[in-house]
């Protein structure tokens, strides 16, 4: 029961965090596209490849948080 | 013309594959094993979500309550398609049959396991928790360094199992849409691309000019082909991830750790000197930071693809966790039957909720087959770029 808690919060704290992350950049990437929307594409580009990147870690958080609950 | 032909090719392409397909399930049709189909009729939703993002041995389509059994369970009528299983066991040699023979060959499932007939896991076995095993781990301690006598023959299950012949699916689908496209450049040469070619087109173009060209330089044309067999096959596969009776084959670990993997030779690969410097001796810091770095560095190299790996993974899962227990949520909030106005209360919502999921699904299905052919570029660009060695004058 506390391992199933744990892997809850757990897979709570880690949405916390990726949410915090990609919010952050989604945020700066339109504000700069608004500042100079000729470089919309490249700035797109980026953000998508860094938000992969900061979802990738809160993707092993919430791998380890479901083998908790399924092991 | 151009198109009559096509369609032809493909009418004809598509004929080959369901021979194929009869050739595969003529010895043994579409029929159910009758033993042991008395179930609980109750559905438990935990059970019910790993069935389905987990991969199977036979590919189970429906199933159909048909009668009540003497124990006061439901008996059930599975129809499932059959699915060829190689086994290789060391007393009885090289087997071949389809599945639904697997008990007259003296096999059965549990748990998505293979299990000679008679010697599975009873189900509380499986529940037994930590006491259990830890009770077993201790008396292997106990005897480490006995040599124990193996009991029964050794089994390698080399089946075909559902998630492999949803990639041989893909791979057919994946065939006969660009063998139609590279006909059309064959026939309209000069000329605007027609029909499915110029659906695939802007596509194609894009992986080259977007990813390839932008992160890979001069060696741009030679990974091309790569990444676009990996972004289409992720994207088809994620698409018929989507549709019913199709399996999620990138949600399974097998699959995504494989595709890291030629990822992560095609790293090795292309690394240049200044990649492993950069790694084993990191250029304009001081000593005791390129110790630091050498770990860094290290631990760098394997989670690049690892997380590609459980990235493409945990997001199809994801998706598919989550349109399951949505629906699983009206059988949950219903008791089972037990209290129906609220699982007819519950269904429309969940329905609704279910039809926004699958919308974000197909977007995640193309953002996922983008993102891994993104990174593999990246990473392949990272690995082949040479630096100039002006790290300690400007830093």
């Amino acid at each position: 029961m506390e391992a199933l808690a744990g892997a809850g919060i757990g897979a709570g704290l880690a949405a916390i965090g990726a949410g915090i992350g990609i919010g952050r950049l989604a945020g700066s990437a339109v504000e700069g596209i608004a500042r100079q929307p000729e470089a919309a594409g490249e700035i797109r580009g980026n953000m998508i490849l860094t938000a992969a990147f900061v979802e990738g870690v809160a993707l092993f958080a919430e791998v380890v948080c479901l083998l908790i609950a399924l092991g | 013309m151009g198109h009559k032909n096509t369609f032809k090719n493909m009418f004809k392409a598509a004929l080959t594959a369901a021979a194929f397909f009869l050739l595969l399930f003529a010895n043994t049709g579409l029929r159910a094993n009758h033993a042991e189909h008395c179930e609980n009729p109750d559905v438990k939703p935990s059970n019910e979500v790993m069935h389905h993002i987990t991969d199977n041995h036979n590919w189970h389509i429906a199933s159909f309550p048909v009668g009540k059994c003497e124990s006061g369970e439901t008996e059930y009528f599975h129809l499932e398609i059959p699915l060829p299983w190689l086994i290789y066991n060391s007393e009885k040699g090289i087997q071949f049959f389809m599945s639904s023979a697997a008990h007259e060959n003296g096999y059965e499932i549990a748990e998505g396991e293979l299990y000679l007939l008679g010697q599975a896991p009873e189900e509380e076995a499986n529940h037994g928790g930590p006491e259990v095993l830890e009770a077993i781990e201790e008396a292997a301690e106990e005897h480490a360094g006995v040599e124990v006598e193996p009991h029964g023959p050794t089994i390698l299950d080399f089946s075909l199992t559902r998630t492999s012949f949803q990639m041989i699916l893909i791979g057919l689908v994946l065939l006969l849409i660009f063998m139609a496209v590279a006909k059309g450049y064959k026939k309209n040469e000069d000329h605007a691309p027609k029909g499915i070619q110029s659906f695939m087109e802007p596509i194609v173009m894009f992986v080259r000019d977007d990813i390839a060209r932008v992160y890979l330089g001069k060696k741009a044309d030679k990974y091309t082909p790569y990444l676009l067999t990996l972004f289409f096959f992720i994207w088809f596969s994620n698409l018929l991830g989507l549709t019913p009776f199709n399996s999620n084959i990138a949600g399974s670990t097998s699959v995504t750790i494989a595709l890291a993997l030629i990822t992560f030779i095609l790293i090795l690969a292309n690394s240049t000197k200044d990649f492993w410097l950069h790694i084993f001796w990191f250029p304009g810091v001081p000593v005791p930071i390129k110790f630091l770095m050498m770990i860094v560095e290290m631990i760098g190299l394997i989670v690049k693809p690892t997380a590609l790996a459980i990235r493409l993974f945990a997001n199809i899962t994801a998706g598919h966790f989550m349109v399951l227990s949505l629906i699983s949520l009206i059988f949950i909030l219903g008791k089972n039957g037990a209290v129906p106005a609220a699982g007819w209360g519950t269904a429309p919502v969940a329905v609704a909720f279910t039809t926004a999921i699958f919308a974000l699904e197909m977007i995640v299905a193309i953002i996922q087959a983008y993102v891994f052919a993104l990174l593999t570029a990246v990473f392949i660009g990272q690995a082949m770029e040479t630096h100039d060695h002006d790290h300690d004058d400007h830093h």
